[in-house]
């Protein structure tokens, strides 16, 4: 793994009473959007837990992040699986709203 | 502001991803200067983005390429230049005017189109020049929107 992109990207992942929450920090982009794929993979196939992922501390995103964060609901809506999404910044909360990605999104308010 | 030259920022990068992000905060830095909102600057970071993030995966295949990137200051538009020199046809043109998800469900949802789509809704005006084997030009422009008490 290339160390140096650690500091512009990171994803913890935490594991906590049947839930996986996995926190984003940083910028995801074009330049990190293949290791986030990779690293997202077995969490997106664990049927046995639901998935959560944290935005509060991503300060970027594109389309190629939004366009992973599709390919996630999809596979995880194919497996009849829960994935959310929470704490979402005001402007990736913008960029979802126009791609029209929010209304496949359940919040944990609503879920 | 009148008659004022217009002032032109010129980078050159690798067409790789990980030099994106350069784009990103000399953008920063120019419409900072400028007096562009946060909002309006956080909005041109990505559309900037997405025209370089297609100079990148579309314009070059497997060979090493240059993007080059103009910013343009004129008065209080910006305009900005992405460049690209690949032999490939690229993929914007082919989008046509973009698509979002709103009217999909999400067995129908194909992954891609989005990034041309917020180049478009995220800045005032959006041109692509394309030929094949001659490269890709895409021009963004957006104006700072001065409220009626400030000059």
């Amino acid at each position: 793994m290339n160390t140096n992109k650690n500091e512009k990207f990171n994803a913890t992942t935490e594991s906590n009473d049947g839930t996986i929450t996995v926190v984003l920090s940083g910028e995801l982009d074009l330049s990190v959007a293949p290791e986030f794929r990779l690293m997202m993979k077995p969490l997106v196939e664990d049927s046995n837990h639901n998935l959560i992922i944290n935005l509060k501390n991503l300060k970027y995103i594109d389309s190629t992040g939004i366009g992973i964060l599709l390919s996630i609901l999809k596979a995880r809506h194919g497996m009849a699986s829960q994935f959310l999404v929470e704490d979402v910044p005001s402007q990736i909360q913008k960029l979802f709203d126009m791609t029209g990605i929010s209304k496949f999104f359940a919040t944990k308010e609503n879920s | 502001m009148n008659g004022e030259a217009v002032q032109k920022v010129v980078i050159s990068l690798p067409a790789s991803a990980d030099y994106v992000d350069i784009v990103r905060l000399n953008l920063y830095g120019i419409a900072s200067k400028m007096g562009f909102s946060y909002e309006d600057i956080e909005d041109m970071k990505v559309a900037v983005s997405e025209a370089c993030n297609n100079s990148v995966l579309y314009a070059y295949g497997q060979e090493d390429g240059t993007v080059e990137v103009t910013f343009e200051i004129n008065g209080d538009l910006l305009s900005i230049t992405v460049k690209d020199e690949g032999e490939s046809f690229d993929n914007l043109a082919a989008h046509g005017e973009g698509s979002t998800l709103h009217d999909k469900e999400l067995d129908d949802v194909q992954i891609g189109g989005l990034g041309f789509y917020l180049m478009q809704a995220l800045m005032d005006d959006v041109r692509v020049e394309s030929q094949a084997g001659c490269g890709t030009k895409v021009v963004l422009t957006k104006r700072i929107m001065r409220s009626e008490e400030t000059v």
